[in-house]
């Protein structure tokens, strides 16, 4: 693991090819007449806790957006493993180990908990032949099962694992969000304010899970939070992002420090 | 230059049309957020009434406008709104789509029920005469239909953009179109406001119908949308308009009557190019457009930040039943099968035993439908043309190769899924309201070119598809046939059963949901799509090609694009996201227009109808209105049920014994009752 995730706060070194896992370079976008990120680097290494945060509006979203595929950047590139993705539509993304979780809860309201983990694990097999369904082999298998069941014991939504998601509630649905992310087993988990919705017992929990897994299955993890309890726990370097523009990067004490991210955050020097 | 002129200028009235019908598109949407296909329907509801109040009334023309579109045609709009598009609020704009294409065949179906179906010939006109030349512009002859129409459309084009622009009531329109229970929390009366946009949008209508009368050589309830290149036209303009702009609806649609006509005139007439361009010329002008104007860009995304409010879905009734009640279903089901295949074979008459291998046929159409958009939530309307192109297949397949019917559906079969694979290539990237209309597109397509040739849809003549033959035994006799349809019917059933349930049903269910998410686990929401689109066009040429074998022939009009949106609106009454509602469909379908033969002619109607009716539910309930109902009964006999358990409980003094033996609970979650997910709404239909 690099200097950095060690909690150092010295921005870890590397390039393509390099000790990096996920590496953003030079990415910049517009909507309309308002430039949403400019000129904004990240990297991210194998293993990893990197917390991205700055105020609502800052571009955090944005950034997952272009590093996820979800949208293409007017400029810069995105690498992963060493390999450019930039170019590449997000289903390939994420079948190179990228998952994420979303700021406005996604989920598909007509499966169970249960149905959003398998397709989360068979899309992670790269099932989905026609040929194998019709064939009768798409039932569940007990592997499969196995595998499932770890991850909503994981995330603690094993009771819950039969009820449609339609009727759950957003903090349950954000546990959803995320085993169906874990059970992708990610190289490098985006996890997009996940504590929104939660209560502050189940964010610190919350908080305990994901540095577990991150550590457990050396997993990276890029997380964007409003929350800056969890940030400190969650988490080896934080990077501030303020109007589509990287203002601060350190350890989770030396950012809040930082006289430029308490102006960004107060308005004011504080 | 004169030339041009001379096959330039006669296109601008003829634009002026297209124009109308876009602009009535474009402020419907605008307005109330409906892309509302039904808008020919009201058109010819106040040209009906018009033409009925002048010549067999004898009223004054102007007295005739006055009540036909200034009076029906609003309260048309506001009956619309109140009984209708008011309980859907959030609802995506597919859904609704599907509610207007209820409304599409309702309307025009249930006039005749009132007042005769005779067809009424050589309509009146409103105001000028378009028999009369008024005067000559660069050589063109210009009539009083011309000018009328040119006017009144520049003139109403001018009074929307006013409104929109200038009145608060334009501003109060648009939002109350975003969210009307959030423009409601701000004190805009949104029930009001949106009366009042579907009132003006229906008097368009109206003008729109009466203006156009004098165009229609025969005004019939059969055939309500005549002027099909009225319908693509105005979808072109108001698509290049983005759904958004009413002066650029009306610059496009003058530009494209502009240069139809310059294509008529410059092309030699008689030849190729004449023949196959000029026809097929606004149809890929419509799909061009709807691939790739950027304004059109989700256009089906329901932004009602108070979807959320939304109860979830409802769960299916199956899941609802008391699990006493399981093998009772499970045994009366079978009985009903053995009934039905014996009664079938043996006593049934003739008449009603070959409707029921037309619906057994057709429930293996409807069964494409399930896939497309019971599973994968997107809306094809053009299932009636694959169905076609099974049913030519297998019929000039067995005429000019000699090939065994039954081998020849195969065959169809796969055509029919390599068409689907085609039109889902080209549309890959669109989903919800733009797919449905690029479907659209292509059923109208089919039924002005591509069936008409005797190479595919056997011209004017038609093409023959035999009974089918498996050795010896002949399946000509229709008692016959009813027994080899049921076997095809359940391998389709037991095949689409595998999909459901299998890794493509999840993938589907999943972007069903949500395509982003789906996406950043990996899926391929192209493969997937293709696959849906491929299997369900296989299916409904199968089924097509069976169909094509009972009636033992079948042509262009046999699967014109009104049957498309017929089998649509049937699917989706009994319930499209079970094989079920598809086989409650397909012999729904056909069995009553059976009984209706027993009924008086003018209420042949009433089957289409009925089916609008359950389609026009469809935002509300996406299970379908049989599949409610059939939630609600089965909750009911479960309360029944846990009450008869606990007053025996209470008898006998059991404590603990009345909780209702194993009844579930009712469909209830058994935890989180609190939706907090914004469900992608109308069912996730086109989400």
């Amino acid at each position: 693991m690099p200097e950095a995730a060690a909690g150092s706060g010295t921005a870890p070194s590397g390039g393509p090819g390099g000790p990096w896992l996920l590496e953003a370079r030079s990415i910049s976008i517009q909507f309309g007449g308002v430039k949403a990120l400019d000129d904004v680097s990240l990297s991210v290494a194998p293993g990893e806790a990197v917390g991205l945060v700055g105020p609502n509006g800052a571009g955090k979203t944005t950034l997952f957006n272009c590093m996820c595929g979800q949208l293409r950047p007017s400029a810069g590139s995105v690498y992963f493993g060493g390999e450019p993705i930039h170019e590449l539509p997000a289903h390939l993304r994420a079948r190179l180990g990228i998952r994420r979780t979303f700021q406005r809860v996604e989920v598909f309201p007509h499966l169970t908990v249960r149905d959003h983990m398998i397709v989360a694990e068979r899309a992670r097999r790269g099932d989905g032949a026609l040929w194998k369904d019709l064939l009768n082999k798409g039932r569940v298998k007990p592997d499969e099962m196995q595998a499932v069941d770890a991850v909503l014991e994981l995330v603690g939504l094993q009771d819950l694992a039969e009820v449609p998601v339609a009727a759950l509630s957003l903090g349950h649905c954000r546990l959803v969000e995320l085993g169906r992310a874990l059970a992708g087993q990610p190289r490098l988990l985006l996890a997009d304010e996940p504590s929104s919705g939660l209560d502050v017992h189940e964010t610190s929990s919350l908080a305990e899970v994901l540095r577990s897994v991150q550590r457990e299955r050396d997993m990276a993890v890029l997380l964007v939070e409003h929350d800056m309890e969890m940030v400190a726990k969650a988490v080896d370097r934080v990077v501030v992002l303020d109007v589509g523009e990287i203002i601060a990067e350190g350890t989770f004490a030396e950012v809040v420090a930082n006289p430029e991210v308490r102006r960004a955050y107060l308005g004011r020097t504080a | 230059m004169s030339t041009f002129l001379s096959y330039g200028v006669p296109g601008i009235p003829y634009g002026c049309d297209f124009a109308l019908m876009a602009v009535g598109l474009v402020l419907t949407f605008r307005a109330t957020g409906v892309f509302n296909l039904a808008f020919g329907a009201q058109a010819f509801a106040a040209a009906f009434i018009f033409d009925l109040l002048v010549r067999t009334n004898g009223l004054p023309v102007w007295l005739a406008f006055i009540i036909s579109v200034l009076l029906i045609s609003p309260l048309l709009g506001v009956a619309l709104d109140r009984f209708l598009f008011r309980h859907i609020p959030s609802s995506s704009t597919t859904a609704k789509l599907v509610s207007s294409v209820g409304l599409l065949i309702a309307i025009p179906q249930s006039l005749p029920i009132f007042f005769g179906n005779t067809p009424r010939l050589n309509p009146p006109s409103v105001w000028l005469n378009p028999s009369i030349v008024y005067f000559h512009l660069f050589t063109t002859p210009i009539n009083g239909g011309e000018i009328s129409t040119t006017v009144v459309t520049v003139v109403v084009v001018a009074a929307l953009v006013a409104m929109f622009r200038w009145t608060g009531i334009g501003l109060q329109m648009r939002a109350v179109v975003e969210s009307r229970r959030m423009a409601q929390l701000e004190g805009i009366n949104s029930p009001n406001v949106a009366a009042a946009a579907w009132a003006l949008s229906s008097v368009l209508a109206g003008l729109a119908g009466v203006l156009m009368l004098p165009l229609t050589a025969e005004l019939s309830s059969t055939v309500p949308l005549q002027f099909t290149s009225l319908l693509v036209a105005g979808i072109t303009a108001a698509a290049v308009a983005g759904m958004r702009s009413i002066p650029i609806a009306l610059v496009a649609a003058v530009g494209l009557g502009i240069v139809e006509n310059l294509l008529k005139g410059y092309l030699p007439s008689g030849g190729a190019l004449a023949q196959t361009f000029v026809p097929a010329f606004p149809f890929i002008v419509l799909v061009g457009t709807l691939l790739f104007n950027p304004a059109l860009r989700g256009l089906d995304i329901s932004a009602d930040p108070l979807a959320a409010c939304d109860p979830p879905p409802a769960p299916p009734a199956v899941s609802i039943r008391d699990r006493r009640l399981d093998k009772p279903t499970r045994v009366g089901f079978w009985i009903l099968v053995i009934a039905f295949l014996v009664s079938s074979a043996t006593w049934v008459p003739g008449l009603w035993v070959t409707s029921f291998a037309e619906g057994l046929t057709l429930s293996i159409v409807f069964l494409s439908i399930t896939l497309i958009t019971g599973m994968s939530g997107q809306l094809s309307l053009c299932q009636a043309t694959f169905a076609g192109v099974g049913a030519f297949a297998a019929g000039q397949l067995g005429t000019h190769l000699g090939l065994p019917v039954l081998l020849g559906s195969v065959v169809g079969g796969l055509m029919a899924a390599a068409t689907g694979a085609i039109v889902a290539v080209v549309a890959i990237r669109l989903s919800g309201l733009l797919l449905a209309l690029v479907t659209l597109t292509f059923a109208l397509l089919a039924d002005q070119s591509l069936f008409l040739y005797s190479w595919s849809g056997g011209g004017l003549v038609g093409v023959t598809v035999p009974r089918p033959k498996i050795g010896t035994i002949d399946f000509g006799d229709d008692r016959s046939f009813v027994l080899l349809a049921f076997v095809a019917l359940v391998l389709c059933i037991v095949l689409v059963m595998l999909v459901q349930r299998g890794t493509i049903g999840r993938y589907l269910a999943a972007m069903r949901g949500s395509p982003t998410a789906a996406a950043s686990l990996g899926i391929s929401l192209t493969s997937a799509r293709l696959t849906v689109f491929a299997m369900s066009a296989g299916i409904a040429g199968f089924g097509g090609a069976l169909y094509g074998s009972v009636l033992q022939s079948v042509s262009a009009s046999t699967f014109v694009y009104e049957i498309s949106l017929a089998f649509v609106v049937v699917v989706i009454t009994t319930g499209s996201q079970s094989v079920e509602g598809a086989v409650q469909a397909g012999m729904a379908y056909s069995v009553f227009a059976l009984i209706l033969t027993y009924f008086p002619e003018r209420f042949a109607g009433i089957e289409p109808i009925l089916f609008a009716f359950g389609a026009m539910t469809y935002a509300a309930h996406p299970e379908g209105i049989v599949e409610y109902q059939k939630s609600r009964w089965m909750a009911r006999v479960a309360r029944l049920l846990r009450a008869y358990d606990e007053r025996r409980a209470g008898a006998s003094g059991t404590p603990g014994a009345a909780v209702g033996g194993e009844a579930p609970a009712m469909g209830a979650p058994p935890r989180e009752v609190r939706p907090a997910v914004s469900l992608p709404s109308g069912d996730g239909v086109g989400a």
